[in-house]
């Protein structure tokens, strides 16, 4: 980020001025700015993703060495959910270390046993163990001017995460059918939430929890940061796995793109200065104040000098998309809140993201004018809902900050994939645990490129990426098939929770009419390999296999694939659609789908953002 | 711990040759008997004592998958030394080499010292090349030639500690440039140009007075 603006700043502000600015950014730069933050203690050590297991500082030094830039992926793929692959490389010497950080969380929601907490609750002996809903959380977070705030949201972030769940977890879960013999104790159930008078679909519940914890990280960021060194901002994006949905919560500039098949099915929205426009004029033209009066909420057909004054350009206000005339003032020849096109674009002639956490202190550069009030931390949610999804073995989510994106379209990103993928095919068992791992390298790779005359290039000889690089590669199948399988589980127990039966936690599949149920259900999902740990031995039980043809039932109902996308604006409840562009569900146009399954991905808005077109081209 | 040189080594060749296997044993000193594919590159390191002064390997085990041939040739750069490595148990590994060979010498600078490695040693009654195929190849083409067990751990210590004394003659006599990182050699910390000046008395052919780092 920064130092695209002090790039930046040298064309548009001049010499001089670019001279201190870059001083300045090397202070703020610097690991001991006397006396400011660097004397506090740091809250996180900087290092690299757990999982990628770089212990000892050789490690480290020789992952962020910035001339080679070696791309490194987890030496144990099984450190991952599902091998699922993530690959990084640092920067070719924008800053000094990566800054990128990234998350893999696997929790658990523990919904007490009605009527008591675990255990043996009212001395019926009987072991009550409540229920437990598995999830999976990968998060990456883009730093700039620091690795401050992406290193705490790394840390942090899946807590507060998951405080918000359980927050919410009644509420989440259909009622529990063994709660009709157990009361509740009084009051504990209906006051753990405020219910709204119509019903409120659990996944605006997800999405709630999501978008509270990005605005708590951020508070809990400003918080730290005046007794920590916690210095810098960073975007975030999420993917939340949990009861069978894919939830990707995005703010910020990284993406997330569903890709199935090679196409790029649905990505997220991208918030940049240049995206974010009009949000940032609105605020500025409302609240003048905020811009110290030193930046103008007008746009300019072109920038206006002292040798205008007088004379009539074009304009566009805060309320206006098209131009109009006036007549150039004094007033007029303040920098514009926003400038710059696409990567280039600033907010302040300063930061080139709009969203994410953390840049409490960031000044615009040579004035006082905080820059905190035109971020937000806000993300967009999207909800893909995977029970409902014909998912196969090629649907993955690819995570990425912008290192990828700036240089790899989404399309091109799923067309690597495939090809990655196909290297090493899902029904290659010794071979397969690689395959999401050597999917992320690659998308590192076609975005670092090679250095070629010092200049790092891509194979057609076009500029690479001198950025940070992050990817994740999620397979979304083993997810479904996981989910699927508890959900049999739940609903077999539930049966045997009725009264006549003692309650218990099983959720292992182990009658031989459950594991032909299974069987149907891993066929449907493309897999056919058993569940580890199913026996065929034990009495068929009559009450837990219907429940399991109720469950198979369920998901053997054919897939729609026509259905329109449901586009909600979580704000006005209208949908979001009508004013933006209409999220391209169905692939680029003009392409039909190549299959039965590259058909719609039923995909939900939230955050009150335009939806992203998948199609759009790579930024350059 | 500090060190008086830095030394970078590349291990290259076939995948399944024992690549990261030489590379455990070297470092760990043990034995990994299950393929785990190394998907683009590790790192591991070791100190080592020569001519008295303390030498830090710091080793690159690349992928010898073909799929990977493209990342792993962008981790050549600025090698001071290479293992080159084939399955004596498997011709087409040896049959490769002179691919591997052309690779190594176009992405790594000239000077690079290579040691050409029959591993699997142990493997005796499965051979498949004979050790005099080895040793004639590596005359032809001017390299350094040992046959190691990545799993008896015969040779592994003899085959990187040979090579880094290749390196350290070639510093003495003045072929290395010291100060130049991409020869894949770093003076230690305490160890400067101007400190390391009596070190290397005499030997160091251009590299005086490159003033401080
Ligand atoms: N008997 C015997 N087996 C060995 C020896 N060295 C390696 N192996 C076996 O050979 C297989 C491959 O070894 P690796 O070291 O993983 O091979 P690699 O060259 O790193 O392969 P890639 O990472 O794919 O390039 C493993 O099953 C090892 O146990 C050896 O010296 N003797
Ligand atoms: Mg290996």
């Amino acid at each position: 980020m920064f130092n695209r603006f002090k790039s930046a700043l040298l064309s548009s502000v001049g010499a001089a001025e670019s001279a201190a600015a870059a001083a300045q950014a090397a202070v703020t730069d610097g690991a001991e700015a006397a006396g400011g933050p660097a004397a506090r203690p740091a809250k996180f050590a900087y290092g690299r993703p757990a999982f990628l297991q770089l212990e000892t500082e050789d490690e480290l030094q020789v992952a962020g060495d910035r001339v080679i830039r070696p791309i490194i992926v987890p030496r144990d793929s099984s450190r991952l959910p599902w091998t699922a692959g993530y690959a990084e490389a640092v920067n070719a010497g924008k800053s000094k270390r990566n800054e990128d950080a990234a998350a893999v969380y696997t929790g658990v929601l523990h919904q007490p046993p009605p009527g008591g907490p675990a255990g043996d609750g009212d001395g019926d002996g009987l072991q009550r163990t409540g229920r437990s809903v598995p999830y999976y959380y990968f998060g990456l977070f883009d730093g700039h001017a620091g690795h401050g705030a992406s290193v705490a949201a790394a840390h942090q972030l899946h807590h507060i995460i998951h405080e918000r769940l359980v927050d919410v977890l009644d509420h989440l879960l259909p009622p529990d059918p063994s709660a009709a013999e157990a009361a509740p104790a009084p009051g504990v159930r209906a006051a753990s939430l405020w219910i709204p008078a119509e019903e409120v679909a659990p996944e605006k519940l997800v999405t709630g929890a999501l978008e509270a914890a990005f605005n708590d990280m951020d508070a809990l960021i400003a918080e730290d940061r005046l007794k920590y060194d916690m210095r810098g901002g960073c975007t975030a994006v999420v993917a939340l796995l949990l009861l069978g949905r894919l939830y990707v919560a995005n703010a910020g500039d990284s993406r997330a793109t569903y890709c199935r098949h090679g196409r790029a099915v649905i990505a997220s929205h991208d918030f940049t200065p240049e995206t974010e426009r009009h949000r940032v004029r609105q605020l500025a033209c409302q609240q003048p104040a905020l811009t110290g009066g030193e930046f103008t909420h007008l746009d300019f057909a072109r920038r206006v000098g002292r040798r205008d004054l007088g004379k009539r350009v074009l304009y566009r206000d805060a309320h206006m998309t098209g131009w109009a005339y006036k007549t150039v003032t004094e007033r007029d020849l303040r920098f514009p809140i926003v400038c710059g096109d696409g990567k280039r674009s600033r907010v302040c002639a300063t930061i080139g993201v709009t969203r994410g956490f953390g840049d409490h202190d960031l000044k615009a550069q040579n004035t006082n004018v905080n820059i905190k009030p035109f971020l937000s931390s806000q993300p967009q949610v999207l909800v893909v809902d995977l029970e409902e999804e014909a998912v196969t073995e090629s649907d993955v989510l690819v995570m990425a900050t912008d290192g990828l994106w700036d240089v790899i379209s989404n399309e091109r990103a799923a067309e690597l994939v495939e090809q990655s993928l196909a290297a090493f095919p899902a029904d290659d068992v010794t071979k397969r645990r690689y395959r999401c791992t050597s999917a992320a390298q690659d998308l590192v790779m076609s975005a670092r490129g090679k250095l070629k005359e010092r200049l790092w290039r891509l194979s057609d000889g076009t500029m690479a990426t001198i950025d940070d690089i992050s990817v994740f590669v999620v397979p979304m199948l083993p997810y479904r098939e996981e989910h699927l399988l508890w959900k049999l589980g739940q609903e077999a127990s539930a049966v045997r929770c009725a009264p006549a039966e003692p309650p218990s936690g099983v959720r292992q599949v182990s009658e031989p009419a459950q594991l032909d149920r299974y069987q149907s259900l891993v066929e449907q999902c493309g897999r056919p390999s058993p569940p580890a740990g199913t026996s065929p031995s034990g009495n068929p039980s009559g009450a837990a296999a219907a429940a399991a043809a109720a469950a198979a039932a369920a998901a053997e109902d054919p897939v729609e694939t026509g259905v329109e996308p449901e586009f909600a604006d979580a704000e006005t409840g209208e949908p979001a659609a009508a004013n933006g562009p209409v999220p391209a569900a169905n692939g680029p146009s003009g392409t039909p789908p190549a299959a039965e399954q590259v058909g719609t991905v039923p995909v939900t808005w939230f955050g009150g953002e335009d939806a992203t077109p998948v199609s759009r081209p790579a930024p350059r | 711990m500090s060190y008086a040189y830095l030394f970078k080594y590349i291990i290259i060749g076939d995948t399944g040759v024992g690549k990261s296997c030489l590379l455990l044993q070297f470092t760990d000193k043990r034995f990994q008997p299950v393929h785990d594919l190394t998907i683009g590159v590790e790192f591991g390191a070791r100190m080592i004592t020569i001519d008295g002064k303390q030498v830090k390997l710091q080793i690159w085990d690349t992928a010898g998958q073909e799929a990977f041939r493209s990342i792993t040739r962008s981790y050549y750069r600025g090698a001071a030394g290479a293992l080159l490595v084939y399955d004596i148990t498997r011709r087409d590994t040896f049959n490769h080499l002179t691919t591997w060979l052309e690779d190594a010498r176009q992405h790594s600078n000239s000077n690079m010292v290579i040691m050409l490695i029959g591993n699997k040693s142990d493997l005796e009654s499965r051979r498949d090349v004979k050790r005099e195929e080895g040793e004639a190849f590596a005359r032809e083409h001017g390299l350094i030639f040992m046959e190691t067990s990545a799993k008896t751990a015969a040779n592994v210590e003899e085959a990187f500690i040979n090579t880094a004394k290749e390196i350290y003659e070639k510093i003495q006599e003045g072929v290395f440039d010291i100060n130049n990182e991409a020869n894949g050699i770093k003076l230690g910390p305490q160890h400067s140009p101007a400190a390391a000046g009596g070190m290397a008395a005499g030997g160091l052919g251009g590299s005086q007075g490159g003033g401080c780092c």
